[in-house]
C-alpha cells in the first residue's frame, strides 16, 4: 500500500508542479483573500491577531479545496481512474497518496501566505511558535484527510468546487477554530489556556478524519459510475 | 410493498398513534408549561420558551444520530430504505436544529441581552445547522441513483463526526450555556424538570410521525420517478 501511496505522491507532485497553472490558480485565491481583508485595515491600524489568524486558515481553507479538486481532476481529464482501481493494491493508497499529495501542496502554499498575513495584514510572529507549528501541522494533516475523502465524492461534478466547499467547510470548523485560536497566540495574542487545549482537540480530530477516511474512501472511489 | 391506501391504515403504519399522541400530549403539555411548571423569577414568561427550545435541539441530535445510522446501513449492508429515512430524518434535524437556534436566540435577547454570541454551544450547534444544509443540498443533486445514495451515506457518517462535540463543548470549554441537568446544584426546580420531561416524550410522538410520513413521502415519489421512467421506456420501446 504504501508503494502504491508514494507512486501516487510522485505522480500528482510532478503533474502538478510541472504544469504551467499547478499551484498559481490556488496561491492566487489564497492571496487574493489576504489582500481583501487587508483593506479592511485603516492607514496605520492592524487587524486584530485572532483576525489575522482566521484569514490565514480562511485563504488556506480555500486554496485547499481548489488543489483537491485538481489532484482528482487529474485522472478525470485522462480518463484514467479504472487503471488506478484495477492496481492490485488497497484503494485506501489513492486516498492516502492524494492526502500526502494535497498536504505538500497546502504546505507550500502556507509558506506564501504566512509571510502575506504578516505583511498585509500587520502581524509579527511573537507568540509561542513550536506549539503553533504542531498545530499547524495537524491541522493541515486533519484538513488533507477530510479533503482527500471528500475531492473524491465532488469528482465529476459540474459545481464540484461550490458542492465540496458547501460540505468541507463546515466539517472542518473545529480544525480552523484550533488552527485560529493557536495562530492567533503565535501573533502574540496571550491566552490562559495557552496552545494545549487546542493541540489535544486537533489530534483527536485528525484521528477521527484519517479513520473516517480509511473506512469510507472505497465508498466513493469506485468504478460503477 | 403496502398497497398505497394502507397510508393511513392504522394497522400497518405506527404514523397515525404517532400523530395521535403526538397532537394530544403535546396539547396537555402547554397545560403543564402555562399551568403547572411555575414561572422563573428572573425571565418571568419568557423561560416558558425553554420547553420547546430543548425538545427541538434533542430531537434535532436525535434526527442527526438516525441519519448516521442509516448511513451505516447503506453503505455496510445495502439497506435502500435505509436513504429514505436518512433523507426524511435530515430534513427533520434540520428544521428542529434551525428551530432550536432561533428559539434561543429569542431566550439570549432576553437572559443576555443579545441575539448572538460566539458561545461553543451555539457555535457548535450553528456548524451542525450548516453540516447538515451542506447534507441536504446533496441530496438534491442530480446524480445516478446509486452513487447519490453512496456519497449521501458517507457524508452522513461524516457529518455525525461533529455531533458529539455540540454535545460536549459547553463541558470542554467555557460556556454561558446553562447546563440543564446537572448534579451539582441550582439545577431545576422538580415541576420545571417533571414539565420538560413530557415535552420531551410528546415531541418524540410528533418527530416519529413527521419522519415516518416524510420517509413515505420520499418513498412514493422514487416509487413514481421508477414508473415515469419504466412507463417512457416501455413507450418509446412500442413506438420504435
Amino acid at each position: 500500500m504504501l508503494r502504491m501511496t508514494l507512486a501516487i505522491l510522485r505522480k500528482d507532485v510532478k503533474l502538478t508542479l510541472s504544469r504551467g497553472n499547478g499551484l498559481i490558480q490556488a496561491l492566487l485565491l489564497g492571496l487574493l483573500l489576504v489582500f481583501v481583508f487587508s483593506l479592511s485595515q485603516g492607514i496605520g491600524e492592524s487587524l486584530s491577531a485572532r483576525n489575522a489568524a482566521a484569514v490565514f486558515w480562511l485563504s488556506s481553507a480555500f486554496c485547499q479545496v481548489l488543489v483537491f479538486n485538481q489532484l482528482y481532476a487529474l485522472e478525470e481529464v485522462n480518463q484514467s481512474r479504472l487503471g488506478l482501481l484495477l492496481c492490485q493494491r488497497p484503494i485506501q493508497a489513492v486516498w492516502l497518496g492524494k492526502a500526502a499529495t494535497g498536504f505538500l501542496m497546502l504546505l507550500l502554499a502556507q509558506c506564501v501566505f504566512l509571510p502575506a498575513t504578516i505583511v498585509f495584514l500587520g502581524q509579527n510572529l511573537s507568540g509561542p511558535l513550536r506549539p503553533a507549528f504542531a498545530v499547524l501541522l495537524l491541522t493541515d494533516a486533519g484538513m488533507c484527510a477530510l479533503g482527500s475523502l471528500l475531492g473524491a465524492l465532488a469528482q465529476g461534478q459540474t459545481t464540484r468546487e461550490s458542492l465540496l466547499s458547501i460540505v468541507l467547510f463546515p466539517l472542518l470548523t473545529p480544525l480552523l477554530l484550533a488552527g485560529t485560536g493557536v495562530g492567533a497566540q503565535a501573533f502574540g495574542t496571550a491566552d490562559p489556556d495557552g496552545p494545549g487545549a487546542w493541540l489535544g482537540m486537533t489530534c483527536a480530530f485528525d484521528a477521527i478524519f484519517i479513520a473516517a477516511g480509511l473506512l469510507l474512501f472505497p465508498f466513493l472511489y469506485a468504478g460503477d459510475d | 410493498m403496502p398497497a398505497p391506501n394502507a397510508f393511513w391504515n392504522r394497522k400497518t403504519t405506527p404514523l397515525f398513534p404517532f400523530a395521535l399522541f403526538g397532537g394530544l400530549s403535546f396539547a396537555c403539555c402547554q397545560y403543564l408549561i402555562y399551568c403547572y411548571a411555575p414561572t422563573e423569577a428572573v425571565m418571568g414568561l419568557m423561560q416558558k420558551i425553554f420547553y420547546l427550545h430543548l425538545p427541538l435541539a434533542w430531537w434535532a441530535l436525535f434526527s442527526f444520530f438516525v441519519v448516521f445510522l442509516g448511513s451505516v446501513l447503506c453503505l455496510f449492508k445495502r439497506a435502500p430504505r435505509a436513504d429514505s429515512l436518512c433523507a426524511a430524518a435530515a430534513e427533520v434535524g434540520v428544521l428542529l436544529s434551525g428551530l432550536a437556534l432561533l428559539t434561543g436566540m429569542v431566550w439570549a435577547r432576553k437572559s443576555w441581552g443579545v441575539w448572538w454570541t460566539w458561545d461553543p454551544r451555539l457555535t457548535t450547534t450553528l456548524i451542525m445547522w450548516f453540516v447538515y444544509a451542506g447534507y441536504l443540498v446533496l441530496r438534491g443533486l442530480d446524480l445516478p441513483e446509486g452513487r447519490k445514495t453512496r456519497m449521501c451515506a458517507v457524508v452522513g457518517v461524516v457529518a455525525f463526526l461533529d455531533v458529539p462535540l455540540v454535545f460536549i463543548s459547553a463541558r470542554i470549554w467555557r460556556s454561558i450555556h446553562p447546563a440543564v441537568f446537572t448534579s451539582k446544584e441550582g439545577g431545576l426546580e422538580p415541576e420545571m424538570k417533571l414539565t420538560v420531561m413530557a415535552c420531551l416524550l410528546c415531541f418524540g410522538f410528533l418527530w416519529a410521525a413527521v419522519v415516518w410520513l416524510r420517509k413515505r413521502q420520499i418513498d412514493s415519489l422514487a416509487a413514481l420517478d421508477r414508473l415515469a421512467r419504466t412507463g417512457a421506456t416501455a413507450f418509446d420501446a412500442t413506438k420504435e
